[in-house]
C-alpha cells in the first residue's frame, strides 16, 4: 500500500468559525494508481492534497505513505519525503521565471543534499520533448512547454507519487490532451499519479475516481468505460452521472453543469 | 555545490533587478568608500610621518627648548639652548657621538635677477655625518667656518638647481638678506629630512647665522648622536644631567628643555591618528548601519515578491533552513557586491586626493580591502537575517497561493 488515509481531518479556525476543510477522510492508494480527485471549490481536495503531499499537516487521523507515519515526521523529514518520493505539477507552472528550463528542472536536485550534474535534469527534460528548449527560459515558452517543463521537475528524482492539481486548467484543449498523454506515459511507467481536478473531461482520464463534497470522499469509484463516457459527456462535475443514476447510468446525459466561476456550460446530448 | 548554485541564482536575480540593487547597496558602497579611503589616508599619513621619523635616525635624540610636562605642551618659544650647551653636551657625555646645534629660519636668497624664498639652517660640520647627508658638489661646512663665522652657503639640491640650472653653484656668490655669500657646496637629493624638506634650504655656518644674519643668541635645537643606539636611554640621562647643570636647574624644578627620539615622536604621532582613525571609523561604521537598513529593505521585497517561488522551493524539498541560507547568501552576494563597488570608488578616491592636493599621501593596505569586504559581507548577513527568517516560516500552502 502506497497511501493509507485513516479518519484525516484538517479544521482551520476563521475568526469566529470553525472550517472543517476535511473531516475524517480515509483513503488507499496502491502503488501504480492513476487516481483523480474531484469536487466542487471548498469541497476540500486542494486540502486534502496538500496533507497527502506532506505540504500540510492534519488536525487529526492518520496518513502513511509508503508504510510509514507521514503525520509524526519532523519539516526536516517531510522535506526529505517532498524530495525524494512525491511531485508536484501545478495550474499555474510555478516555475522561476528568470532561470532557464534547465535550471528550473534541477531545483529539486539542489536540495537533494549530494552532488548532482545536469544530467538527470536533461534526462528529465528529454521525456517531456523538451531537450532542445533547455536553455530558454519560463518566459519565453509557451504554456504547454512551461507545464511540460513542470512535469519534468517533478518528475526529475523519480518520486514514486505525482499530485498534479488542476494541470491542464490553464490550458487549451489540445495542449491539455498532450499533457495529460505525458501523465499516461508516467502511469505506464509505473508512477502513481494523484490528479486533482474540477473537470470531469480530465478526472475521466484516470482510472478511479474520488469524488469530495463538504470535506468528506462522496465517491470513490473505478472508472469504467461506460462512466468515462458519461463523465466525458456531463459537464463539470458529473454530479448527475454519479448521484442520479449511478455509476452504471448513462440515460443522464444532456444535463448541465455548473463551473467553479459560475458560468453554465451546456454538456452536448449523450452519445449512447 | 549548494552554496555554489545559490550564489549563482543570487547573481543572476540581481542582474534581472539591476537598478533596483544598485540602489540598495548605495549605502553599503558609500559605507566601504569611507572605511577605504578612510584607511588609505591614514595609512599614507603614517607611512608618509614614519618615513620622515626614520630618515632622522634611531640614534638620534633632539633636544628643543620648553618644558614638556607643562600643560600646553611642549613650550619651543622658551628659549634656553645655547651654542655652549651642544659643546658641553659633545664633552661631557661619553655616549654621545656627535652633536650638531641648529637655528632656522627663513630668508630670501639672491643671485643676479634670481631671488628665492628658501629656509636657512645654521649647524655645523655635525650635521651631515649625523644625517647622512651628502654634498653632490664641493664641500660641506667645515669647522673653520664655524669658528671664522664665515660667509660660505651649501645649497639644498632644489635651491641649486632654480638659482643655477644646470650649471655647477660652487664658488659664486649669492646673497642672503643682503649678504654675499660663496656658495661652497650643493647638497644631494634628499626630500625630507625629518620634517623639513631639506632640498629647499640652505646651510650656512650656524656662528654666522646666529650673529650676522639673525642677530640671536639661542639656538632652536641640538641634534644628537648616541655612540650606540641600543644605548639610548642611558645617552639621554647625560644629556638631561649635562644640561641641568649648565642651566644650573635645582633638584625638583622642571627641565627647561625637551629631549625626544624618533621613537616618542612616533609614539606621539601614532596617538594623534588614532583619534582620527575613531572619527573616521565611526562615520563608516554610520554609513554602514543604513547600508545594511538598505539591503533589509530590499531583501523584504524580495521576499514577498518571490512568495510563490518559495513556495515551491519548499514544496520540491528545501528545508526552512535552505531557504534561509539562499536569502542570506542573498544578502550577502549583494551586500558583498557593494563592498566591491566600495573598494572601487574607495581607492580611486584616495588617488584623486593625493592628485589634487599634492601633499597627501595615500596608501591602500591589501588588509584594508579584505576587511572592507569581509564587513560588508557581514553587514549583508546581519541585515538579511529577518527577511531570510520570515522567508523560512512561510506556509508553502499559502506561499503556493499567493499571487
Amino acid at each position: 500500500m502506497l497511501i493509507q488515509v485513516r479518519d484525516l481531518s484538517k479544521v482551520y479556525q476563521m475568526g469566529a468559525e470553525v472550517v472543517r476543510a476535511l473531516d475524517g477522510v480515509s483513503l488507499d492508494v496502491d502503488a501504480g494508481e492513476f487516481l483523480s480527485i474531484t469536487g466542487a471549490s471548498g469541497s476540500g481536495k486542494s486540502t486534502f492534497m496538500h496533507l497527502l503531499g506532506c505540504l500540510d499537516k492534519p488536525t487529526s487521523g492518520t496518513y502513511h505513505l509508503n508504510d510509514r507515519d507521514v503525520t509524526q515526521m519532523s519539516d526536516k523529514e517531510l522535506a526529505r519525503i517532498r524530495n525524494r518520493e512525491i511531485g508536484f505539477v501545478f495550474q499555474t507552472f510555478n516555475l522561476i521565471n528568470r532561470t532557464p528550463a534547465i535550471d528550473n528542472v534541477a531545483v529539486p536536485l539542489v536540495y537533494g543534499r549530494e552532488t548532482f550534474t545536469n544530467k538527470k535534469a536533461m534526462d528529465a527534460l528529454e521525456r517531456v520533448q523538451l531537450g532542445k528548449r533547455a536553455k530558454h527560459k519560463p518566459s519565453e515558452m509557451s504554456g504547454g512547454e512551461r507545464q511540460r517543463v513542470a512535469i519534468a521537475r517533478a518528475i526529475v528524482n523519480n518520486p514514486k507519487v505525482i499530485f498534479a492539481d488542476e494541470p491542464t486548467g490553464n490550458l487549451d484543449t489540445r495542449t491539455g490532451e498532450q499533457i495529460m498523454g505525458i501523465f499516461h506515459d508516467l502511469h505506464k511507467e509505473g508512477t502513481t499519479i494523484i490528479l486533482v481536478t474540477h473537470e470531469m473531461s480530465v478526472a475521466a482520464q484516470a482510472k478511479r475516481l474520488i469524488r469530495m463534497v463538504d470535506g468528506v470522499v462522496d465517491t470513490d469509484t473505478p472508472i469504467t468505460p461506460s462512466l468515462r463516457n458519461e463523465m466525458l459527456h456531463s459537464g463539470m462535475f458529473g454530479a448527475s452521472v454519479l448521484t442520479d443514476s449511478g455509476v452504471s447510468g448513462g440515460t443522464e446525459s444532456g444535463v448541465s453543469g455548473v463551473t467553479d466561476s459560475g458560468s453554465t456550460v451546456a454538456a452536448e446530448p449523450g452519445v449512447s | 555545490m549548494f552554496t555554489f548554485r545559490v550564489i549563482w541564482m543570487a547573481l543572476r536575480g540581481l542582474q534581472t533587478n539591476m537598478m533596483r540593487s544598485l540602489l540598495a547597496t548605495l549605502g553599503v558602497v558609500i559605507g566601504v568608500c569611507a572605511v577605504v579611503s578612510a584607511m588609505s589616508i591614514l595609512e599614507g599619513a603614517k607611512k608618509d610621518i614614519t618615513k620622515r621619523f626614520e630618515s632622522m635616525g634611531a640614534d638620534q635624540v633632539m633636544v628643543v627648548s620648553g618644558s614638556s610636562r607643562g600643560r600646553r605642551g611642549v613650550q619651543t618659544r622658551t628659549n634656553a639652548l645655547e651654542l655652549k650647551d651642544a659643546e658641553a653636551i659633545l664633552d661631557q657625555c661619553d655616549l654621545v657621538k656627535a652633536v650638531a646645534p641648529e637655528i632656522q629660519n627663513a630668508a630670501q636668497i639672491k643671485y643676479f635677477q634670481k631671488n628665492k624664498g628658501v629656509q636657512i639652517l645654521g649647524t655645523t660640520d655635525a650635521y651631515y655625518r649625523i644625517n647622512e647627508y651628502e654634498t653632490v658638489e664641493g664641500r660641506f661646512i667645515r669647522r673653520e667656518d664655524v669658528r671664522g663665522e664665515r660667509k660660505v652657503c651649501v645649497l639644498g639640491h632644489k635651491v641649486a638647481k632654480d638659482l643655477f640650472g644646470e650649471v655647477s653653484a660652487v664658488g659664486y656668490r649669492v646673497k642672503i638678506k643682503g649678504t654675499g655669500f660663496t656658495v661652497v657646496g650643493v647638497m644631494e637629493k634628499k626630500g625630507f629630512l625629518g620634517f623639513r624638506e631639506v632640498d629647499n634650504q640652505v646651510i650656512v655656518p650656524i656662528s654666522t647665522a646666529m650673529k650676522r644674519l639673525y642677530g640671536v643668541r639661542f639656538v632652536t635645537m641640538i641634534t644628537c648622536q648616541a655612540k650606540n643606539p641600543s644605548n639610548l636611554s642611558a645617552a639621554i640621562t647625560q644629556i638631561k644631567r649635562t644640561l641641568r647643570s649648565q642651566h644650573s636647574i635645582r633638584a625638583g624644578t622642571d627641565d627647561d628643555f625637551t629631549v625626544f627620539t624618533q621613537e616618542q615622536a612616533k609614539k606621539q604621532v601614532a596617538d594623534v591618528t588614532q583619534i582620527f582613525e575613531v572619527v573616521l571609523y565611526s562615520i563608516a561604521g554610520i554609513s554602514l548601519l543604513v547600508g545594511g537598513i538598505g539591503i533589509m529593505n530590499i531583501m523584504l521585497v524580495s521576499v514577498t515578491e518571490r512568495t510563490r517561488e518559495i513556495g515551491v522551493r519548499i514544496a520540491v524539498g528545501a528545508r526552512r533552513v535552505d531557504i534561509m541560507t539562499q536569502f542570506l547568501i542573498e544578502a550577502a552576494v549583494i551586500s558583498m557586491i557593494g563592498g566591491a563597488v566600495g573598494v572601487l570608488v574607495g581607492v580611486g578616491l584616495s588617488a584623486l586626493l593625493e592628485r589634487i592636493t599634492r601633499v597627501l599621501e595615500t596608501y591602500t593596505p591589501p588588509s584594508a580591502i579584505v576587511y572592507a569586504l569581509v564587513m560588508a559581507a557581514g553587514v549583508g548577513i546581519v541585515s538579511g537575517l529577518y527577511p531570510a527568517i520570515r522567508a523560512s516560516k512561510l506556509d508553502p500552502v499559502e506561499a503556493l497561493r499567493y499571487e
